[in-house]
C-alpha cells in the first residue's frame, strides 16, 4: 500500500469544470454590477457606475449581452451534466438524497455540541448541494424572466399584461437572493471558512489535500482509495474527535452506493 | 399696487425745464423700450425673462412678444399672484387656442367654473417669466416633476380623493426610472435623444380629462394607442403590463404583490439561516482548537 503523507493531493475538478467556474464567475460578477446598479437606481454609486459605462441603454445592451452568455453556459453545463450522467456512467454525486437531510441534522447537533462527530459526506455535502441547486435553479429562474423582460410585446402576444411586472418581481428579487447567497455563503465556504482560509485553492488548481478530503468528504475518500468507509471514519475519529468521547459515529450510506473499491481514483464528475 | 411711486418714478430724464422729444415708430416701440424701466426695481424679474422664449422671439425681432406691461399693465399695475383666472386670461390675449382646450380641460374647467384656486394655471406649469420652449426634450423630462409638485402633494390633492402614489408608481417603473437615468446623462454624457412615455404622454397636456367614471374598455383602447406610438407592433395584452399607477395588492396585480411579499419572507429567513451556520461553523471550530 502507498504511503500516505498529510501533503497528498487529491484530484477534485477537472480542467474544464475550472474554466466554466471562473466563465460562470465573471459573468456572474458583470450582470450583477449591471444589474444591481438598475435595481438600486437611487443609490448614488449606481448612478455614478451607469454614466461610466455610457448610460442605462448601454448598460442594459451589456447586461443583456451578458445575460445571453449565460444561457450559453447553464445549457452546456446541464447538457454535459445529463451526458455525462446518462451516457458515460457519471455518478450523480449533486443529487439531493435522504442522507443529505440526516447530515445537516447530524452537523447541526455536532456544531452545538450533541455529538462528537460531524456528518459524514460524499463527495459534495449538503451546503454544497443546496448552494448548487439554490444557483441552477435561481438562474434558470432568472434567465426565463429575463427573456421575458427583453422581449415584452412578443410575449404579451400570446400571454396577460400582467406576466411582465411578475417577471420583473421575480427577476430584481431573485437577483438579490442569487446575490446574498454568493455573497454570503459561498465567499464564506471558500474564503473566510476556518477550514479553507484564507483561500480554497481547489477550483485553482484542481486538487485538495487529502487531509480535508478525510474532515469533509470522507465517504469519497474511502471511494477513491478502495476503502471499506468505516475504516476512513475511524481515521477521521482519531484526527478530530476527543479520546473521551464515547459516541460511535452511525454511518449511513444509501442503498445505491456500492461499497467496492473503484480502481480509477478520479472520474470527472460534473455534478 | 404701484400707488406709492410718482410718475417720474418711471417716466425719469424729464423736469420742468426740460422735456425732450422722443421718437418711436409705433406705439408697441415705445411699449417695448419703456418695459426696460421694469428693471430698476425688479432686476431679478427682468434677468429671468432674458432666458424666456418670449424674450427671446423679442430680440428675434417678433415685436408681438410680450413684455412686463402686456401681462402686468402699466398704469394699472397689478400682482400676478393675485387671483388665477386674471393670470391664466392674460395668456388667452395670444394663446386663446390652448386656452380654449384648457378651459374644458379638468383643471380649466374647475378654474372657471368653480374658481377653484388648486389647479394649475398657464405659469404654474411654464412658469411665468423664464419660460422655456415646452417643445423641447428637457422640457418633456421635468414634466414628472412639474405634475409631482401637486400631485404628490397630499396637501392639495388629497381633498379630491386623488392619490398621491401616481407619481411615485410611474418613477419606481420602467418609464420613470429611464427618464431618471436620461436626465442624468443630459447633464454629463452624449445626450439622448429618445423620448420617454411621460405623464403628459397618456393624460394629455391642455386637454387632461378626470379619469373618474371613465369605462375601463374606453381607459384601455385609449392606452393601446399611446403604448403604439413608442412600441410598434404592442398588441391588445401590452398596456396591462403596466399596472395603471396602482401599486401591486391583492386585489390589483395579485401575482406581483404575491411575489414580492415571498421574498420579504424567503429572504430574511434565508440569510438568517446562513448567518446562523456561518456562527455556529465558527463557534465549533474555535471550541475544537
Amino acid at each position: 500500500m502507498e504511503y500516505i503523507t498529510k501533503d497528498t493531493y487529491i484530484r477534485r475538478f477537472s480542467i474544464s469544470r475550472i474554466i466554466e467556474h471562473w466563465l460562470v464567475a465573471i459573468i456572474f460578477i458583470s450582470l450583477v454590477v449591471t444589474g444591481l446598479s438598475q435595481k438600486f437606481y437611487t443609490f448614488e454609486p449606481s448612478m455614478w457606475f451607469v454614466m461610466k459605462l455610457g448610460g442605462i441603454d448601454a448598460v442594459r445592451l451589456i447586461h443583456r449581452i451578458t445575460g445571453l452568455f449565460l444561457v450559453f453556459l447553464t445549457v452546456q453545463h446541464i447538457f454535459i451534466a445529463s451526458f455525462g450522467v446518462i451516457f458515460r456512467g457519471w455518478r450523480p454525486t449533486m443529487i439531493i438524497n435522504k442522507n443529505d437531510f440526516t447530515d445537516a441534522v447530524d452537523n447541526l447537533k455536532y456544531y452545538i455540541g450533541l455529538t462528537g462527530q460531524p456528518a459524514y459526506c460524499d463527495r459534495y455535502n449538503y451546503k454544497q448541494k443546496f448552494e448548487y441547486w439554490g444557483i441552477l435553479t435561481g438562474v434558470l429562474l432568472m434567465i426565463i424572466t429575463g427573456l421575458i423582460l427583453w422581449h415584452p410585446i412578443s410575449i404579451t402576444r400570446f400571454l396577460p399584461g400582467e406576466i411582465i411586472p411578475a417577471a420583473k418581481a421575480l427577476h430584481t428579487n431573485e437577483a438579490l437572493l442569487i446575490f446574498l447567497l454568493i455573497a454570503v455563503w459561498h465567499i464564506y465556504n471558500s474564503i473566510f471558512s476556518p477550514d479553507v482560509f484564507p483561500l480554497d485553492t481547489s477550483i485553482i488548481t484542481g486538487t485538495i489535500s487529502r487531509e480535508r478530503m478525510l474532515g469533509e468528504h470522507p465517504l469519497e475518500l474511502a471511494r477513491i482509495e478502495g476503502l471499506n468507509p468505516e475504516d476512513i471514519c475511524r481515521q477521521q475519529q482519531s484526527v478530530t474527535v476527543n479520546s473521551d468521547s464515547k459516541i460511535v459515529p452511525v454511518i449511513r450510506v444509501s442503498d445505491s452506493e456500492k461499497l467496492t473499491p473503484k480502481t480509477d481514483t478520479y472520474t470527472d464528475t460534473i455534478l | 399696487m404701484h400707488n406709492r411711486l410718482s410718475c417720474s418714478d418711471c417716466h425719469f430724464g424729464f423736469s420742468s425745464e426740460e422735456h425732450p422729444v422722443r421718437r418711436f415708430k409705433t406705439k408697441r416701440d415705445y411699449s417695448v423700450a419703456t418695459s426696460e424701466i421694469c428693471r430698476r426695481c425688479h432686476f431679478d424679474k427682468y434677468t429671468r425673462t432674458l432666458e424666456g422664449i418670449h424674450y427671446n422671439l423679442l430680440t428675434q425681432g417678433n415685436l408681438k412678444a410680450p413684455v412686463c406691461t402686456d401681462c402686468h399693465g402699466a398704469h394699472s399695475v397689478y400682482s400676478g399672484r393675485k387671483e388665477k383666472l386674471a393670470n391664466a386670461k392674460k395668456c388667452e390675449q395670444c394663446h386663446s387656442e390652448i386656452y380654449n382646450i384648457y378651459s374644458k380641460s379638468v383643471h380649466g374647467g374647475a378654474l372657471i367654473s368653480e374658481h377653484n384656486e388648486d389647479v394649475p394655471v398657464c405659469s404654474d406649469c411654464h412658469s411665468a417669466h423664464d419660460i422655456t420652449d415646452p417643445r423641447t426634450l428637457d422640457f418633456r423630462n421635468t414634466v414628472p416633476q412639474i405634475c409631482g409638485n401637486c400631485h404628490a402633494n397630499k396637501a392639495i390633492v388629497g381633498k379630491y380623493g386623488l392619490s398621491t402614489d401616481v407619481v411615485r408608481t410611474y418613477l419606481s417603473d420602467f418609464h420613470g426610472v429611464t427618464l431618471g437615468f436620461y436626465k442624468k446623462q443630459r447633464e454629463t454624457l452624449t445626450k439622448p435623444t429618445r423620448s420617454i412615455a411621460v405623464c403628459t404622454d397618456c393624460h394629455g397636456t391642455h386637454n387632461i380629462s378626470s379619469m373618474r367614471g371613465v369605462s375601463l374598455s374606453v381607459i384601455k383602447a385609449n392606452m393601446a394607442k399611446r403604448c403604439e406610438q413608442c412600441h410598434k407592433d404592442a398588441t391588445g395584452n401590452f398596456p396591462d403590463a403596466w399596472l395603471s399607477h396602482y401599486e401591486p395588492s391583492l386585489k390589483k396585480a395579485s401575482i406581483v404583490f404575491i411575489i414580492n411579499r415571498a421574498y420579504e419572507v424567503l429572504m430574511p429567513i434565508m440569510l438568517i439561516g446562513l448567518l446562523l451556520q456561518i456562527l455556529l461553523h465558527v463557534w465549533r471550530y474555535a471550541i475544537n482548537r
